[in-house]
């Protein structure tokens, strides 16, 4: 019976033990998941409230969205700011199913509100206003950098693309602009068919891209990490190179001659960077990337952001040399590739990126505030040094010189990603970098759609919104 | 004269201070009631009725058992509240006035087996001589609804059975036979060769249960027998290796079968298809989310977008209407159920006795678990009742008669340790 006892005892822990294990994470799910799931477009409880919604604002307190008096929702008045604005603030028909008015609905319509809240509204009559949201974003620089954008000579429409700056010491995102947009007051009135293909999407989170050459960055970075010497190393290149089961050409066949890392890296040599991924092998490579968030379930909780991927499945060298340049089946949101930059220059370490900075409940009350987290320690402090440094000589003299700004340094790297095996498509042309000032700590990236070779329009709309970013957010 | 002083001993020895507890449980029964039958604009009669009958149920059970019997008084008082809990939600989210008087109707049933469970237990002496006989009538109760005419398929599994204008679910009523036979066959220490025939019939019970395709049923019962036959044997040996073949099994099960696949898939990311398969459980988590910490309020929510809001799901209702805290503290009450019986498994005199007792809790416990963990989220859905709460005849009245031998068992406790006292106090005094 002793036995029976204590082996009782023993089990009958265990059950306790599982139960508060049960709830806790009951509780913790609630607690972190719990409003997503509310928000959530099928929840019929969003339609059938009769709260209105709160307002949101951005870093300044402009403001994004409110409801008037007679119950509307109005957004910013600017027609263009409106549409810059479209998937960041989202609409209330849910079509921007990232934007802040479907993602937070359960905050801004605050379906469950809590006891005292409920009583007050029993005793007077007045309808019931949801939380506000004020997010971390800047509306008038958003709203510029869209207007901005570059027009396709041929076409005469805007291109297609994405621009996301963020502040790389604290994670803050200060705009997320994503091309084509669309008004929200235009799903009032006319079809969905007439908005924009592709309009709702928010290319920052949702658009996957060939990173091309700006990956380069992650093979620098992997190179470096496994042996310093790297640096020292002399590579040759003619231009082409022609390995065993496969062959790669830098950009118009130039040749770079004997060059170091240095060089290869600012003049964006191909064979140089294929032959240090084979040199490196796959595995480093892939050890590397992932440290810097490639094949993560990211989960920052202010947003959804598509995951980035760096292929795993790697059999030959040919798949290897061209994932080294960012190719093949390598793909990167804007938002990660800018929080790549973002760690370099930070010496190494990446931060969360968020985009919620204050929540505040019916009464004004503030019950959520974003705050800076670190995310991850990526690379080494030395060898972000060294990736920033190199950076900076891309910009001084190399491929990205169109993206210096007077009276500041500006480090940087273009890419233009091949995104057809036949070059009957244009080249995505890629920008990504970073102002090493301490008052200004701006990352940017910037991808534009068949923007082409060169990368001469994303460095030149980063210059121009990293200046108008000191302006503006100061 | 003797009499009379070991009756009131026993008595004040289970009566420990319920009062506060029956007090609080009557409140918040007559204050629910209330809210639900003054909310809408005309008054709702059958909640005014029940807004009375509750608390005033409630006070008459515990006075009448504890009367005829020294149980656990606390026990007893938290399992009418559980059900009671059970009638206020059904109350307030079931779309007729039908399902909750039919709740109710059904707990009067369950109350009545709670009795005659008590009072089962007390008188049952015999129970290796009957063993046998039980194990037969449980294996047949378990396969009929395999028989023509009366066996019943529902909702993916076919393990009703109908007579007459009633249908009841024979793995329900069997769960406290199991452990009745398993506490049987695994008393007084027994080797392994003489738990052969004892395990024989318990995977005997669940390979029926899984032709039935009672999934959640067959999981009960397999870690039930597991765990009492740990407890009874200390050979965590052969009971890692039953675990081990566990979840053998459960590979080839999720190998073989279809659905299986498809209730892990769905639980791995039931937004994968919101519309079709992912659409029970992605409404249980809307819901759920929108209740928050506080609830919506008591007539205030919508749980009636989930399907199956008030068997199945009827535990995400509850955390939509009373929120996140009143449905942690309904996992609490469980628990403190669950340690009461185990003090009363501690308490017993025989091995069988113990055994018994550890069985109804850890079975309340595992079955608890497993849905509130499926309606969260935590663990695939399996389709097994909220004890106590969820709608449905077969579940309350079974569990009702499980609590039954629990408090009677309790109550053998009780008389046990009165007559130990009255024994030393007789020693004391030098009449021995």
């Amino acid at each position: 019976m002793k036995e029976l006892r204590r082996n009782m005892r023993f089990v009958g822990t265990l059950v306790v033990v599982l139960f508060v294990g049960l709830a806790a994470w009951f509780a913790m799910t609630v607690f972190t998941q719990g409003s997503v799931w509310a928000s959530d477009v099928r929840n019929s409880r969003l339609r059938a409230t009769a709260s209105l919604r709160g307002d949101i604002t951005d870093r300044d307190g402009n403001l994004l969205a409110t409801t008037a008096d007679d119950g509307t929702r109005q957004y910013t008045k600017n027609a263009l700011a409106r549409r810059a604005l479209s998937q960041t603030v989202g609409d209330t028909a849910g079509m921007s199913g990232t934007g802040i008015e479907t993602f937070y609905s359960a905050t801004l319509l605050d379906i469950s509100t809590s006891l005292v809240d409920r009583l007050s509204e029993l005793m007077g009559n007045a309808r019931h206003v949801g939380g506000s949201i004020q997010i971390t974003v800047d509306g008038p620089l958003q709203a510029w950098i869209a207007s901005e954008f570059p027009v396709n000579e041929d076409t005469g429409a805007c291109y297609r693309g994405a621009v996301c700056v963020m502040n790389y010491k604290t994670g803050e995102i200060l705009a997320m602009v994503s091309m084509p947009n669309y008004d929200p007051y235009d799903l009032a009135v006319r079809t969905d068919a007439q908005v924009e293909d592709t309009a709702y999407l928010n290319r920052c989170l949702q658009g996957l891209y060939t990173p091309g050459s700006v990956f380069k960055i992650v093979t620098l970075a992997s190179a470096i990490t496994n042996d310093v010497n790297v640096v020292d190393q002399a590579f040759s290149c003619s231009g082409e190179w022609d390995y065993e089961g496969g062959h790669i050409v830098c950009i118009n066949r130039t040749a770079h001659g004997t060059v170091n890392l240095k060089t290869a890296f600012k003049r964006s040599c191909n064979v140089t960077f294929g032959k240090l991924a084979y040199q490196l092998g796959l595995e480093r490579l892939r050890q590397t990337a992932e440290r810097f968030g490639f094949n993560e379930n990211f989960k920052f909780g202010d947003f959804v952001v598509y995951n980035s991927a760096f292929p795993t499945d790697i059999s030959d060298m040919n798949g290897l040399v061209w994932a080294g340049i960012g190719q093949g089946k390598v793909l990167v949101t804007p938002l990660h590739m800018a929080m790549i930059s973002s760690a370099i220059a930070n010496g190494g370490v990446m931060m969360k990126p968020w985009l919620i900075q204050r929540v505040a409940n019916s009464a004004g009350a503030t019950t959520d505030t974003g705050a800076p987290v670190q995310y991850r320690q990526v690379v080494s402090a030395s060898v972000a040094d060294r990736i920033a440094e190199y950076m900076y000589e891309t910009v001084r003299s190399g491929t990205a010189s169109r993206a210096a700004i007077q009276g500041y340094t500006v480090c940087g790297k273009t890419g233009s990603a091949e995104v057809s095996d036949d070059k009957t498509v244009e080249t995505n042309a890629w920008f990504t970098g970073f102002i090493r000032d301490d008052a200004h700590p701006y990352a940017i990236s910037v991808v534009i759609e068949g923007g082409g070779a060169g990368a001469r329009m994303p460095s030149e709309l980063a210059a121009k919104a990293l200046k108008k970013a000191i302006e503006y957010v100061g | 004269m003797r009499h009379n002083k070991l009756d009131r001993m026993k008595r004040a020895l289970m009566r420990s201070n319920t009062k506060l507890l029956l007090s609080a449980v009557m409140l918040f029964q007559a204050l629910a009631m209330l809210l639900i039958a003054f909310q809408k604009g005309t008054v709702n009669a059958q909640a005014l009725v029940l807004a009375a009958a509750l608390p005033a149920g409630t006070w008459l059970i515990t006075r009448l058992m504890g009367r005829v019997w020294p149980v656990d008084r606390a026990i007893l008082i938290l399992v009418l509240f559980l059900c009671s809990v059970g009638v206020i939600t059904l109350s307030d989210i079931a779309k007729s006035d039908i399902t909750p008087r039919t709740q109710a109707v059904y707990a009067l049933g369950g109350v009545v087996a709670m009795f005659a469970g008590a009072a089962f237990i007390r008188r049952w002496r015999h129970w290796k001589k009957t063993t046998a006989l039980l194990m037969g009538l449980c294996l047949l109760a378990l396969a009929s609804p395999f028989a023509p005419v009366i066996g019943i398929y529902k909702y993916g599994a076919r393990n009703w059975v109908g007579l007459g204008p009633i249908s009841v679910q024979p793995s329900e009523f069997m769960k406290p036979i199991l452990i009745l036979c398993l506490a049987s066959g695994f008393s007084n220490r027994p080797r392994f060769a003489r738990c052969v025939p004892t395990i024989a019939f318990a995977a005997l019970c669940c390979g029926v249960l899984l032709a039935e395709k009672d999934l959640g049923a067959v999981l009960l019962y397999f870690l039930t027998t597991v765990f009492m036959y740990y407890v009874a044997t200390s050979n965590a040996f052969i009971s890692l290796a039953g675990l081990g073949m566990g979840a053998g099994a459960a590979v080839i099960a999720y190998r073989a079968l279809p659905y299986v696949q498809d209730r892990v898939a769905i639980w791995q990311n039931p937004w994968i298809d919101p519309q079709e398969t992912g659409y029970q459980l992605i409404q249980s988590l809307i819901a759920i989310g929108s209740g928050g910490l506080f609830g919506m309020g008591l007539g205030m929510g919508m749980p009636r977008d989930i399907p199956l809001y008030h068997s199945d799901f009827i535990f995400a209702s509850i955390t939509e209407e009373f929120g996140l805290i009143f449905a942690i503290g309904l996992l609490a009450v469980y628990v403190l159920i669950i340690m009461r019986g185990l003090i009363v498994a501690f308490n017993a005199r025989t091995s069988f006795h113990s055994l018994a007792a550890f069985g109804l809790v850890i079975m309340l416990g595992l079955q608890t678990m497993l849905i509130a963990g499926g309606n969260t989220k935590l663990l695939p859905l399996s389709g097994v009742t909220l004890p106590l709460i969820c709608y449905g005849g077969s579940s309350l009245v079974s569990t009702f008669f499980s609590m039954g031998l629990l408090l009677g068992l309790s109550s053998m406790n009780a008389e046990d340790e009165a007559r130990d006292i009255e024994t030393l106090e007789l020693r004391e005094e030098g009449t021995f």
